[in-house]
């Protein structure tokens, strides 16, 4: 399985919270694909639990790394938008 | 029966219709058991995780369909915590190490808290996994943490006191409620009287009540009794209006949309004489724009009953919380930086209000006054007042809640057009006696001279000062008062939507110098019995 790897960046003025990760959790579940997200060279927290989303305490300005395990480009590329969307606040 | 049918016990009365219930007994909860290892198979402990959760989960359902709109919201977003994927994985690690269910939960959500701790973006998030963390531990011990409450049947509740939680979950069945602590301006009271439900707080002697019994609730008698019925109940003194207009205008508190509209529907009150804003606040996780401000002021300026609209702006703080400002841990928080004095942190915040009411005030055509919350010295009011003035053409003044300006209202002449008097706060801080406290109820009795006196100063500053005096705290609520505060010069008052009609019912059952008369018999008083006692004997002569 090819992982396809698109950035992101937190604009919400209080960072990754707990609305924003719900609605990320959310979509990654119905997606069915298996998403990962975190900070470039760190460790990667899979994207199905809001609780792990937050406790990465990501704030305002920070970029991230999501990764999709999937061939389908406009598939990724299509969740990528909808997660940039949920992280505008 | 513990007690003999007939029994008065006294406590403070909150409305004027008695009504008779059985009695319901709401104890505090049982302690949840000590976390401990289990005798049952690992899948055991996990099947019974998964039910508790289940169960919690349908709680919030039911729970938030009972409330609907924004509240409804707040328990999709807990439930979302609830089921976390992970939170549960971790709750069935702990589980296979040979922990109880609860145990395993509790751990894990301890974990979980203490990543996400340390972070005042998560404070509140920490606190409601804390809260679900309770609730399966709860549901794990067959512990009842919810109010169940019959939805038929006439219960006349009693408890300690009831938090905002608890009165969310009032049935139609709850006819009465009593608290043994709890004051005239618990949230308890307040909801009861804006849900037109009689109740008796502070009634200490309820202790001794027992399920099944049958009660009177009588807050017009300030008293329940045990086996009456309601030919025993206190008559409130029935005003008939006889003028077509109050002495004084009688205007409504809203602080919703929907409070907007109900009150323009079903009540004659001549505009709002407190527009309490933080209520559209409280949910959002962010700061809302501008434009967003601008348009749920104008679609309530817009809904208002016709006449003048007396906006306060935010009093966070205490014991109101908004999640967007992050307000710190106070340890006395009453006491602390709240109302206007946001303004040392979130200046922004304020102008940005300012400039979206007077959006508002443009795009509706209404006639706006705005006013702050928690001034202490005139140097804070000119403070507000020019800010307010620099950026908006409304009319401007402050809540008077504070001893120290409350004696510095004479000094306000051309600083503001107009004072507001909250004398819930107002009463918190003359008699030191803290609202939340639920012992100190007879302190917060409005009759309380040491308030009477208070006010009838203010009035009389206001005068000097040239400018209104308005009263927007529960006390204008009962309608005897009201027409205390008529006759010691206040010019307006302001009441929750339930209770304008019957307020203006009696404002309009008499003329001023009789409200002036009566109001010197109160003043006399030197207790607060005697106080209500001299207002209702000089009424009922009348």
């Amino acid at each position: 399985m090819s992982v396809i790897s698109l950035e992101v960046e937190v604009l919400d003025p209080i960072g990754l919270h707990a609305r924003p990760a719900s609605q990320i959790v959310k979509l990654v579940k119905e997606s069915g694909l298996t998403i990962t997200i975190g900070r470039p060279g760190e460790d990667f927290v899979k994207a199905n639990s809001a609780l792990m989303l937050m406790s990465l305490k990501i704030k305002t300005g920070e970029k991230l790394t999501l990764q999709f395990e999937t061939e389908d480009a406009a598939v990724a590329s299509d969740l990528h938008v909808q997660i940039q969307e949920f992280l505008k606040g | 029966m513990s007690l003999a049918q007939g029994t008065i016990l006294s406590g403070l009365g909150v409305g004027l219709n008695s009504s008779v219930g059985e009695v319901l007994v709401v104890k505090p909860q049982a302690p949840l058991p000590a976390w401990s290892k289990s005798s049952q198979s690992a899948a055991d402990e996990k099947a019974a995780l998964k039910q508790a959760i289940a169960n919690v989960a349908n709680t919030l359902d039911t729970l938030g369909e009972r409330a609907g709109g924004t509240t409804a919201e707040i328990f999709e977003a807990l439930k979302f915590l609830l089921e976390d994927e992970e939170l549960f994985e971790l709750a069935e690690s702990n589980i296979d190490e040979g922990w109880t269910a609860g145990a395993g939960y509790g751990q894990a959500v301890d974990t979980f808290a203490e990543l996400l701790g340390g972070d005042p973006d998560f404070d509140e998030r920490v606190k409601d996994l804390q809260d679900l963390s309770k609730r399966v531990q709860a549901d794990l011990a067959g512990i009842e943490m919810a109010l169940t409450l019959p939805e038929t049947g006439r219960i006349v509740l009693v408890g300690e006191d009831f938090s905002p939680a608890d009165t969310a979950q009032f049935t139609k069945a709850v006819v009465g409620v009593i608290t043994l602590k709890g004051g005239p301006t618990s949230h308890t009271a307040i909801i009861c009287r804006s849900r037109s439900i009689p109740a008796v707080v502070s009634c200490g002697a309820a202790a001794d009540l027992a399920n099944g019994d049958t009660v009177l609730v009588d807050p017009v008698g300030d008293r329940v009794v045990t086996g009456g019925d309601e030919s025993l109940a206190t008559k409130a003194i029935e005003f008939v209006a006889l003028n077509e207009d109050p002495v004084i205008p009688v205007r409504a508190n809203i602080g919703t949309l929907a409070d907007a509209q109900g009150a323009s529907a079903e009540t004659l009150a001549e505009g709002v004489g407190l527009f309490r804003t933080e209520l559209l606040y409280l949910s959002a996780a962010t700061a809302p724009t501008i434009d967003q401000q601008v348009a749920s002021y104008s679609e309530i300026l817009a809904a208002a009953p016709a006449g003048p609209i007396v906006v306060r702006t935010i009093d966070a703080g205490s014991d109101k919380p908004v999640p967007f400002l992050h307000m710190p841990h106070e340890e006395n928080p009453s006491l602390g930086v709240r109302g206007f004095r946001l303004i040392q942190d979130h200046r922004q915040f304020i102008e940005d209000q300012l400039t979206s009411l007077e959006a508002a005030r443009l795009a509706t055509g209404r006639e706006v006054w705005v006013m702050a919350p928690m001034i202490a010295t005139v140097q804070e009011a000119k403070q507000f007042a020019e800010l307010a003035r620099g950026i908006g053409g409304y009319k401007v003044g402050v809540m008077v809640e504070t001893p120290s300006i409350a004696a510095m209202v004479d000094q306000l002449e051309g600083v503001v057009d107009f004072v507001s008097i909250g004398t819930n706060d107002l009463s918190q801080y003359l008699f030191a006696a803290d609202r939340m406290n639920p012992s100190l109820g007879a302190l917060l009795n409005h009759w309380q001279p040491g308030l009477i006196r208070t006010l009838a100063r203010i009035a009389d500053g206001g005068k000097k000062a040239g400018i209104s005096v308005g009263v927007c705290g529960e006390s204008a609520s009962d309608p005897a008062f009201a027409v205390v505060l008529a006759g010691l010069g206040i010019s307006s008052v302001s009441v929750s939507k339930s209770q304008v009609t019957v307020v203006r019912n009696a404002l309009s059952s008499l003329d001023l110098a009789d409200c002036k008369e009566i109001a010197n018999k109160v003043l006399a008083a030197t207790s607060a019995e005697d106080a209500k006692a001299a207002a209702l004997n000089a009424l009922a002569k009348l």
